[in-house]
């Protein structure tokens, strides 16, 4: 059962995805990301990782993709047009197909090893997903939990700062 | 029961590839930055099968701060799109050359 909605979701992201990167118009290219967000929830779902997927739809799909979806509002952007791509780039494309290679044989060739942690599938169903996490957040990631707080604060001051029409 | 973490795996190299091919080849700075964030979901893909492979919570929290960095660049770069429209009138990435020499 995970196998057959891990292949139709993993398809569909990658299908997804493509578009995204085919796509002429940019709010086509916009609107196939969220799509992809969606399924690539699903797959968080599949992982047992019911936080990170909540918050992929929320963060993701719902506040960094409206986010763009204004920039590409507010900018008037025409199609783009169809141009040869330069020597640089094709030598790029068949770079990271190479790496493509590489990592597919590493990533799927080899087994996983590892010392495993204690975190078991039992103790998440026990405690709760989110009780386990918050244990967790509060004591030993509590310092990065701030520290990420004090970089959203100084990103949205770079913002409004960056994009603050001068009046003269 | 049967694990299949390298498929996710395989699953995360794809969708990096497919992120890093549409960011070099792509002109538009908003396509580009989406392909960012595509290559970040593989990312945080692998982040999640390694921490549940290994029955550990860190990959799930590297997940939670890659999150909080990309909300804070998605702010940032967009601001930087729009002042360089109003400047250039286009976000072509390759008509952005001020830090060229």
């Amino acid at each position: 059962m995970e196998l057959i909605i891990l292949l139709i979701c993993g398809g569909l992201t990658i299908i997804t995805s493509l578009l995204v990167i085919f796509a002429r118009n940019t709010v086509h290219s916009a609107l196939w990301m969220v799509a992809s967000f969606f399924f690539m929830a699903v797959l968080y779902l599949l992982l047992q990782a019911e936080f990170i997927a909540i918050l992929q739809i929320i963060v993701y799909a719902g506040a960094i993709m409206m986010f763009i979806i204004y920039a590409i509002m507010m900018l008037n952007l025409r199609q783009e047009e169809r141009a040869p791509m330069r020597k640089t780039k094709v030598v790029g494309v068949v770079a990271l197909l190479v790496l493509f290679l590489e990592l597919l044989v590493v990533a799927v060739g080899r087994g996983l090893l590892a010392i495993k942690g204690p975190v078991t599938d039992q103790l998440m169903a026990k405690f709760g997903h989110i009780a386990v996490l918050s244990n967790f957040l509060f004591s030993d990631y509590v310092l990065p939990f701030e520290l990420a707080s004090i970089l959203l604060t100084a990103g949205v001051v770079g913002a409004v700062i960056l994009a603050k029409q001068k009046s003269e | 029961m049967v694990a299949y973490h390298n498929l996710y795996l395989a699953l995360s190299v794809v969708l990096f590839t497919i992120g890093a091919i549409g960011a070099i080849t792509r002109r538009n700075a908003i396509v580009v930055f989406m392909c960012i964030e595509i290559m970040l979901g593989a990312v945080n893909l692998a982040f999640i099968t390694f921490g549940r492979a290994n029955q550990s919570v860190d990959g799930i929290f590297m997940v939670m701060f890659v999150m909080a960095v990309a909300a804070a660049e998605a702010a940032v770069g967009l601001a930087i799109f729009i002042l360089m429209y109003r400047k250039r009138g286009t976000i072509n990435v390759e008509s952005f050359n001020l830090m060229k020499w």
